[in-house]
C-alpha cells in the first residue's frame, strides 16, 4: 500500500514535471528526460564526481564539527543551568540569522577555501545539534535520577547512566535535522564564494544557460542528502529499538 | 527457619531496625512533617497510611536519604541517615524502570552502580527476576510490559542488591485490582522467606491492614503519628481467606473510622 503511494507519487511527480517541461513555463525548462541524461553525462565526464568530493570535504568538516562541538555544549548547556541560560540566547539569535549573511563575514576572515564553505556548513547546522542536546537535558525524568540517587550514584554515574541515554532521542534528531541544515548551508556557501563544489557547478551551468546540467546537479544534491539522511536514519531507528 | 507463629516474626539475619525521632520538614512555607517518631523492628512489616497531603512520601524519603529532615534524626540499623544508603531500597509507585534497558539490564542496575562484577550482576539479577516470577522475560523492554510486570521489574531491581530494608511508595497504586492482590500475595510470601524490614507507603485501608504487621496513621499537613495500629492477623495470609474473616472486616473498618475523623 505504501509502496504503491510512493510509486505513485514519483510517477505523478515526474508526469507533472514533463508537462511542465513541455508547456513551457519558462525559456529552457528542461525535462525529466533531458535532466537525467544530463546527469549521466555529468557522471561520466567526472565533473559530478570532482564537485562532490570538494563539496564532501566541507561538509564532512563543517557538519563533523557541528556534532563535535555543538553535542557537549549542549549538554554542557543542559547541566549547567546558568550556562545554559545565556547560551541559549546566542543559540536563539543564530537560528534567527539569516545565516548566508555570514558569507561575506567568513570570506573576510577565513578567505575562499574549503574551510570557509566548512565554517557556513557548521553556522547552519550547530545550533540544532546543541538546542537539541539542551533539551534532551532538560527533559531527564526527575524521577529517574531520584531513582539513581537512591542506589547512591555518584555525579559521573547519574550523567552516562541516566542523563545521556534520556537525553538520546533528542540529540539524534537534533543531528538529523542539523545535516539537512548542514546541505542547504553547503549549496549557499558554494553559490556565494566558493570557486569549486556543487555549487559552482550549478552556478556555472545557469551562466552558460546549461538549465539541464544545473538541473541535473541539484537532483544529484538531492540524491546526496537524501541517501545521508536516510542512513542516518537508519542508524537512529537501531540505537532507539527500545522505543517498541 | 521461618517463624509461622502469629506476631512472632523472626527476622532475617541482617535485618535492621529503623528509628525515626523528631522529624520535622518544611517545603517553603508548608509544614510537611512536624515531630514524627516512629521505630521500626527488625524484620517488621509496616505500613504508613494517612490523607492525601499527610507526608507519607516524604517521611519514606527522607528514611531514604534522598530528601534531608530539617530537625529531628533517622537511623537505618547503627547508621545515623544523612544521605542514600547501600541499607534501604527503594519501590517506586511509577516503577521508574529505565525504558532503553531491558528487564535484565534494570534489575542489573542498582548492581551496576555499586560496582559488582558484570559475571555476578548477571547471575544475581537472573535469580532475582525468577524470584518475582519474570524468568523468560530477561530480554522484554519495560515497553513491552503490563503495569504489573513493570512493578515486577522495579522490585527486583531493589532486592536484586540485598537491601535489609524495604522502602516502597505506593508500590501497587496504579496496578489493577486482580494483578494487585496476585502481586501482593508474592510480596508476602518473599518477604517471608527473608523477613527484610519493609516500610509500606499507601492509601489503601485494605491493603495495609493485609500486609502490615501495624499500621502507622499520619495525621493531615503537617503530618504527625495520629496513632498506632497493630495487625494481630494469623501469618501466612497469602494465599489464604484472610480477606474473608470477620477479623480482618474489623481492623479495616477500625482503621476506617480513625481515618474518616482525619478528613
Amino acid at each position: 500500500m505504501v509502496l504503491a503511494l510512493r510509486t505513485a507519487s514519483v510517477v505523478g511527480f515526474l508526469l507533472l514535471w514533463e508537462w511542465a517541461a513541455r508547456v513551457p513555463i519558462s525559456f529552457n525548462f528542461p525535462s525529466p528526460w533531458a535532466t537525467l541524461s544530463a546527469l549521466v553525462a555529468l557522471l561520466g565526464s567526472g565533473a559530478l564526481v570532482t564537485a562532490t568530493l570538494t563539496s564532501i570535504q566541507s561538509l564532512a568538516l563543517g557538519f563533523g564539527a557541528a556534532v563535535v562541538l555543538g553535542v557537549p555544549l549542549g549538554l554542557l548547556m543542559g547541566v549547567v543551568r546558568p550556562v545554559g541560560r545565556v547560551a541559549r540566547v546566542y543559540l536563539d539569535l543564530l537560528i534567527a540569522l539569516p545565516t548566508a549573511a555570514l558569507v561575506p563575514l567568513v570570506i573576510l576572515s577565513v578567505g575562499i577555501n574549503v574551510v570557509s564553505s566548512a565554517v557556513i556548513v557548521f553556522a547552519f547546522s550547530a545550533p540544532f545539534v546543541a538546542m537539541n542536546a539542551y533539551g534532551g537535558v532538560r527533559d531527564v525524568r526527575p524521577r529517574l535520577v531520584e531513582m539513581a540517587r537512591a542506589f547512591d550514584a555518584s555525579w559521573p554515574q547519574l550523567f552516562v547512566r541516566i542523563v545521556l541515554p534520556s537525553a538520546t532521542p533528542m540529540i539524534l534528531a537534533g543531528i538529523r535535522y542539523a545535516l539537512s541544515r548542514a546541505f542547504v548551508g553547503l549549496i549557499v556557501a558554494e553559490l556565494l564564494l566558493s570557486p569549486f563544489g556543487l555549487g559552482r557547478l550549478i552556478m556555472s551551468s545557469r551562466s552558460m544557460f546549461e538549465h539541464d546540467r544545473m538541473f541535473a546537479t541539484v537532483l544529484w544534491t538531492l540524491l546526496l542528502s537524501g541517501t545521508a539522511l536516510a542512513a542516518l536514519a537508519r542508524v537512529e531507528a537501531r540505537l532507539l529499538r527500545w522505543r517498541a | 527457619m521461618v517463624a509461622r507463629e502469629a506476631g512472632v516474626p523472626v527476622p532475617a539475619a541482617g535485618a535492621v531496625s529503623i528509628a525515626i525521632d523528631g522529624v520535622s520538614k518544611a517545603f517553603g512555607s508548608v509544614q510537611a512533617l512536624a515531630d514524627v517518631d516512629v521505630r521500626v523492628r527488625a524484620g517488621e512489616f509496616l505500613s504508613l497510611i494517612g490523607p492525601s497531603g499527610c507526608g507519607k512520601t516524604t517521611l519514606l524519603k527522607i528514611v531514604a536519604g534522598l530528601v534531608p529532615a530539617d530537625r529531628g534524626r533517622v537511623t537505618v540499623g547503627d547508621r545515623t541517615v544523612t544521605g542514600p544508603g547501600p541499607e534501604c531500597s527503594v519501590v517506586f509507585q511509577d516503577f521508574a524502570l529505565l525504558p532503553w534497558s531491558t528487564v535484565q539490564k534494570n534489575v542489573e542496575f542498582g548492581l551496576l552502580l555499586r560496582g559488582v562484577s558484570p559475571g555476578e550482576r548477571a547471575e544475581r539479577a537472573q535469580r532475582t527476576i525468577a524470584k518475582v516470577g519474570l524468568a523468560g522475560f530477561e530480554r522484554a523492554y519495560p515497553a513491552q510490559l503490563s503495569g504489573g510486570m513493570q512493578q515486577r521489574v522495579g522490585l527486583a531491581r531493589a532486592l536484586a542488591v540485598s537491601p535489609r530494608v524495604l522502602l516502597m511508595d505506593e508500590p501497587f497504586a496504579s496496578i489493577d485490582e486482580q494483578t494487585r492482590r496476585v502481586f501482593q500475595d508474592d510480596l508476602l510470601s518473599l518477604w517471608s522467606e527473608e523477613r527484610k524490614t519493609v516500610v509500606l507507603v499507601t492509601h489503601s485501608m485494605e491493603e495495609a491492614i493485609y500486609l502490615s504487621d501495624r499500621v502507622v496513621v499520619l495525621s493531615p499537613r503537617p503530618g504527625r503519628v495520629h496513632q498506632v495500629l497493630e495487625v494481630p492477623l494469623p501469618r501466612p495470609r497469602e494465599g489464604g481467606d484472610v480477606r474473608a474473616t470477620a477479623e480482618f472486616a474489623r481492623l479495616v473498618d477500625g482503621l476506617w473510622k480513625i481515618l474518616r475523623k482525619l478528613q
